[in-house]
Formats: C-alpha cells, sequence, structure tokens
C-alpha cells in the first residue's frame, strides 16, 4: 500500500491476509442477489480504477482516453464471442491484447507531449474511439450496442451469475494489486515514480522517460480491456456509451477519491463510489453533483484521497507512542518538484 | 464539384469556426497569462446559452439585452470560481488544477442538468428566422450575426490587450508573474479581470450560437472540447493561433462533413489535432512563454 516497503515486517502480511479473507467470505455475508451484483461492481470498478491508477498515480499524468480502452475489450471480447463463437475464456486474453496494442499505438503518439497536452490528447484519441464505435455500425451495430452476449466459463464452471464473477474479479484484483506492488518495489517502478517526480533529473540519470511512461501506459490499457471484457460478459448487453465522457469521469472520481499513488487507494475508492451510486439512486441527477464536489473537495482538501487519512492517523498514532513515525506522510501524492 | 456548394460549405465552415474561435480565445487566455488550463471553460458556454434564454423567456427582454445581461453574469460567475477554486490554488501542481477545473466542470453541468432540466431548449431570436443572400451564398441573419459579432469582439480584445493598461498588466503577468508582481501589479486584480473576459466571451460565444442549436445542459462538454482542439492546434496560450486554427477547423470540418460523412465529422477535429501535434508538439504558432 505505501510505497516503500520497510517497516512492519510482521503486520503487514498479516493484516492483508486478513484483508483477503475477508474479502473472500464477503459473498456470504452478502445474503442476496442484489448485494452480490454490487460487490462484483465494486471489484471491477476497482480492477479499472487500479489500472488508471497506474498512468495517474505513478506516471503522474492525467488520462482521459482510459474508458476508452474498457470499451475496446468489451467490444473486442464481445464481438469474438457472439459473431465468431469465440469461447469468452479466449476473448479475455486477447481483449487484453487488443486493448494494449491500442494503447500503444495511442500511447506512443500521446506520450510525447505531457501536462494538460497529454490530458487533452487522449481525450480525443477516446472520442475518436467513441465516434467510430458509435457509427461502424455494421461491426459494433452503433447505438444499439451489443446483446446476448454469453457468460464466461471455465469448462463446467459458467460466471453467469453474480458470485464466481466476483471471485473471478477478486482474483484479477488481486493479481493486480500484487502486480502493482512487486512494480513500485522494482527497478522499473522506481524508474516511474523518479520520472514523475522530475522527468528532466530522470533523464539525466539514464532513465528513458518516453519508454518507460509507454510501458506503464501500455500495461494500464491491457488490464482496462481485460476489465471490459469481464464487464461485457458479466452484463451481456453493451453499448457505446461505456466509453463516454461519463465513465471516464466516474473512474478518475474513484482512483482520486481514494487516493492516487497508492494501491489500496483505488479499491477503496471504488466502495465509495459503488456505496454512494447505489445509496443515493433516489437523489438522481443530484447524485454526479455530489460526485463533483466530492472530486473538487478531495482535491482541493485532501489530495492524498481517503487513504491519507488512515496514514495520518497512524502517524499520529504513532508518535504518540514514541516509535519512529514513517518518513513518508504522504506518500508523495503531489507531483513534487515543479 | 459544383462551385455553389462549396462556397455554401466554406461559409458554413466560417461561421462555425469563428465560434470556435471565441471559445478558444477565453481558453488560451486563461492559459497564456495564468498558466490554468480550465476544462469548466465550456460551462461558462452552456450558462452563457441559458441565461440568454432564460432572461429572455422569463424576463421578456429581447434577444440583444438578453446576450448581453448573460454575458455580464457569467463574467460574474467566472471570477466566483476564480476566487473560489483557481486563485487558493494558485501555487499548487497543475495536476491539481487539471482536476479542480474537471470538477468544476462536472459539477456546473451536472448541476445545470439538475436546475435547467435535460430537455433541450430553443434560444428565441428574432435573426434566426430571417436569411441574407451573398452572391450565391444563403445565411440566416443569426449565423451573420455570430460571425460580425465574434469580428468585433475579437477586435476589441486585441485592443484590449495590446493597448489598455489591463491589456499590459495581463501580458507583464504572462511573461513572468513574479516579476510583473514586483513591480507592483496587482496579481489578483489580473486573476480576476482575465477569468472575467474569458467566461465573458465564452458566455457571449454561447449567447450567439445558442439560437443556431438546440442547447442542452451537456453542450459545454461540446465547447470545451471545440475550444482545446483549437488552443492545442493554435498553440496553448496564443490568441493568432486560435484565431487561424478555429476558422481551419471550422472550414475542414464543414467540408468533411459536406463530402465525406457527416457521422465522422466530429472525429475530423481530433483526427487534426493529433496530426497537428505529432507535427509540432507544441501547436502551430508557438514560441516562447507570452501572450502573442
Amino acid at each position: 500500500m505505501n510505497t516503500n516497503s520497510h517497516g512492519q515486517s510482521l503486520g503487514q502480511p498479516l493484516a492483508i491476509a486478513g484483508g483477503v479473507a475477508a474479502l473472500a467470505v464477503l459473498p456470504f455475508l452478502a445474503g442476496n442477489a442484489y448485494l452480490e451484483h454490487l460487490l462484483v461492481l465494486w471489484m471491477l470498478y476497482a480492477l479499472l480504477a487500479l489500472s488508471l491508477n497506474i498512468v495517474i498515480g505513478y506516471l503522474g499524468e492525467l488520462t482521459f482516453g482510459h474508458a476508452a480502452f474498457v470499451g475496446v475489450g468489451a467490444y473486442t471480447s464481445a464481438i469474438l464471442s457472439t459473431q465468431l463463437g469465440l469461447p469468452p475464456l479466449l476473448g479475455l486474453p486477447l481483449a487484453g491484447l487488443v486493448a494494449a496494442g491500442f494503447g500503444l499505438v495511442i500511447g506512443y503518439a500521446a506520450l510525447r507531449v505531457v501536462g494538460p497536452q497529454f490530458a487533452i490528447l487522449t481525450l480525443g484519441f477516446g472520442a475518436i474511439l467513441f465516434t467510430i464505435t458509435n457509427h461502424w455500425v455494421d461491426l459494433t451495430r452503433g447505438p444499439m450496442g451489443i446483446t446476448d452476449i454469453p457468460p464466461m466459463a471455465i469448462g463446467p464452471l459458467a460466471f453467469d451469475s453474480a458470485r464466481p464473477t466476483y471471485y473471478l474479479v477478486l482474483a484479477l484484483v488481486l493479481a493486480t494489486a500484487y502486480l502493482c506492488h512487486a512494480l513500485v518495489s522494482s527497478r522499473t517502478g522506481r524508474a516511474f515514480l523518479a520520472v514523475r517526480e522530475n522527468a528532466p533529473l530522470a533523464a539525466s540519470l539514464g532513465i528513458n522517460v518516453f519508454h518507460t511512461k509507454l510501458m506503464g501506459f501500455v500495461a494500464a490499457t491491457a488490464i482496462a480491456g481485460i476489465g471490459g471484457a469481464i464487464y461485457a460478459h458479466y452484463i451481456r448487453v453493451i453499448t457505446p456509451d461505456i466509453m463516454g465522457v461519463h465513465n471516464v469521469a466516474a473512474l478518475i472520481i474513484v482512483v482520486i477519491i481514494g487516493g492516487r499513488g497508492t494501491i489500496l487507494g483505488p479499491i477503496l475508492g471504488a466502495l465509495v463510489y459503488i456505496g454512494l451510486l447505489e445509496s443515493l439512486r433516489v437523489a438522481g441527477p443530484l447524485r454526479m453533483v455530489i460526485f463533483a464536489a466530492l472530486l473538487t473537495g478531495t482535491v482541493v482538501f485532501l489530495p492524498g484521497g481517503l487513504i491519507s487519512l488512515w496514514q495520518r492517523w497512524r502517524n499520529a498514532h504513532k508518535s504518540e507512542n514514541n516509535l519512529p513515525a514513517t518518513p513518508t506522510g504522504l506518500p508523495s501524492t503531489e507531483g513534487g518538484a515543479k | 464539384m459544383d462551385f455553389t456548394v462549396f462556397a455554401q460549405q466554406i461559409a458554413n465552415g466560417l461561421v462555425n469556426g469563428m465560434a470556435y474561435v471565441l471559445i478558444a480565445t477565453g481558453l488560451t487566455l486563461v492559459f497564456g497569462v495564468l498558466r490554468i488550463v480550465n476544462f469548466a471553460h465550456g460551462e461558462f458556454y452552456m450558462l452563457g446559452a441559458y441565461i440568454t434564454y432564460f432572461v429572455g423567456t422569463l424576463f421578456g427582454l429581447d434577444y440583444i439585452a438578453a446576450a448581453a445581461i448573460s454575458a455580464v453574469v457569467v463574467a460574474g460567475l467566472g471570477v466566483a470560481a476564480n476566487k473560489l477554486i483557481f486563485w487558493p490554488l494558485r501555487r499548487d501542481h497543475e495536476f491539481t488544477i487539471l482536476l479542480s477545473s474537471l470538477g468544476l466542470a462536472l459539477l456546473i453541468a451536472n448541476g445545470g442538468e439538475l436546475l435547467f432540466g435535460a430537455d433541450p431548449k430553443y434560444v428565441e431570436s428574432p435573426f434566426a428566422d430571417e436569411v441574407l443572400d451573398i452572391g450565391t451564398v444563403t445565411l440566416t441573419q443569426q449565423r451573420v450575426l455570430v460571425f460580425a459579432a465574434a469580428v468585433v469582439a475579437l477586435i476589441a480584445v486585441y485592443l484590449f490587450i495590446r493597448y489598455s493598461r489591463f491589456g499590459k498588466m495581463m501580458r507583464a503577468t504572462a511573461q513572468n508573474p513574479d516579476g510583473a508582481a514586483l513591480t507592483g501589479i496587482n496579481i489578483g486584480l489580473v486573476h480576476t479581470y482575465t477569468f472575467a473576459l474569458a467566461c465573458g466571451l465564452a458566455a457571449l460565444s454561447g449567447a450567439l450560437v445558442g439560437p443556431t442549436v438546440m442547447i442542452f445542459p451537456t453542450i459545454g462538454n461540446w465547447a470545451v472540447l471545440k475550444g482545446f482542439i483549437v488552443v492545442i492546434m493554435g498553440g496553448l496560450g496564443s490568441v493568432t493561433g486560435a484565431l487561424f486554427a478555429g476558422l481551419l477547423l471550422g472550414v475542414i470540418e464543414s467540408l468533411g462533413g459536406g463530402y465525406i460523412s457527416l457521422g465522422f465529422m466530429e472525429a475530423i477535429g481530433y483526427a487534426m489535432i493529433i496530426a497537428v501535434l505529432l507535427w509540432r508538439p507544441n501547436g502551430l504558432f508557438s514560441t516562447a512563454r507570452g501572450l502573442r
């Protein structure tokens, strides 16, 4: 969770094991299909937010095109299974590959610029993919969307209801979380953070800034594609709206509210988002106003996201007990030198 | 190729392009002077169109007065947004500013949907149904008004920046905010009226374009996208660049929509910025820092 790995030699593995165990028994506590469905949505958003977090949190670039890659993955797997009859299980890695291919081409073009230009360029690429999906009726059925997408299955085990899908996505979330953890403590991950904090300095130390960023971007888009494919086979209907600005905003809100640049942050953010989305269903259009206010409020008052509240509390707690506080109060959520 | 159709497409494109220029000028001013990329800029365009509509229907004022009132009100709202969000964050990282402006955009767009309703509205204008023939080209008076009013507004902005005391303060701030502050320029004041000017221009654009289309609470999204395409193509911070890029985008979209496909017209603009950015990553008219 923290970007550094020292400290808590015993407490951390125990806490992680406890957390995973709690997540594993959650569907049994949920009690009804509706809550189980919400758990699946939580995990799906957590997966997508973790992938977006690689770009926003670790590379320090704001992308507005992420939902488009989710859509590319969803459409790839949906088209392969409905039109070519390919088993969805094969479609899943293919969706990741195709999304990564798009990510490679788009990232190769867009990562030449940074900051606001990059954000706007990804917005443009996202809008192009949306427009094509919306108008290429022969392939994607346009605004009508693709219906009757078959559910995923491994042999006799069909992921046609919420509970098995939950475990599938949970496994992917844990795998992605572990990958992010391994990445951040690896040489490549440190290169990511160095590029985020100060690109010219990183370049002067022999880090290839462009390749480092491209690698992170492609990894993020591949995971987004897989997440999109699972979504398509779970909900079983997709429309071009999956690529829309609405979804982009939702994913950014999840990452920022939870806490960018951390692993627990996006998972927590997804929980808050899905929880509020459902509990505020009666509020109608007011919901998005609340989310927008939350986003703006978090950016202004709590730049580290909700997760930083806990870190703050823990640091305060430690200094009370005269233990040495962890050196990183906020794990450098601000982009550092600028 | 039929010349009449071609000329008509060019004329339509120039009118649309001029509206883009008006949106983009505010966007590029805010970036050039204050280094703020304001994703909420399009929402001020939306508010401009809606306030024109409501002033016209609720208070029964005529279109010109309604448009003027809406520009002034929205300029005030822009100042408020600056005071609440952008001014306190001015020392923060650009990432924070980008995100907070995105939050503001979502806030205004969804708040607008809540207040105004999601159904389309029509801004009444006495010029909307009158037709003007210029040679072989036929335009509604409203579209001629869009072009003419935009030209007048842009010339006024140019003279303001070039010759007025306030304009000189803006240019000084654009070149070096700390240096400008050291010479006694009130940076807070520059922030305030740059936002007032930018948001007023966006609202004017909304009020002018409103009668030629249906308005929805989500048009701000469309407006900011067009604005960004133009600003990025012309070079962030370049007013001259915005002028040429805006007209170019309008004409190319119009020709593309007429001769290739209406459905893919939207994508043409994006394809254009991508091509421009690959060729010149800082835009067509970019040079060193400062207002041009």
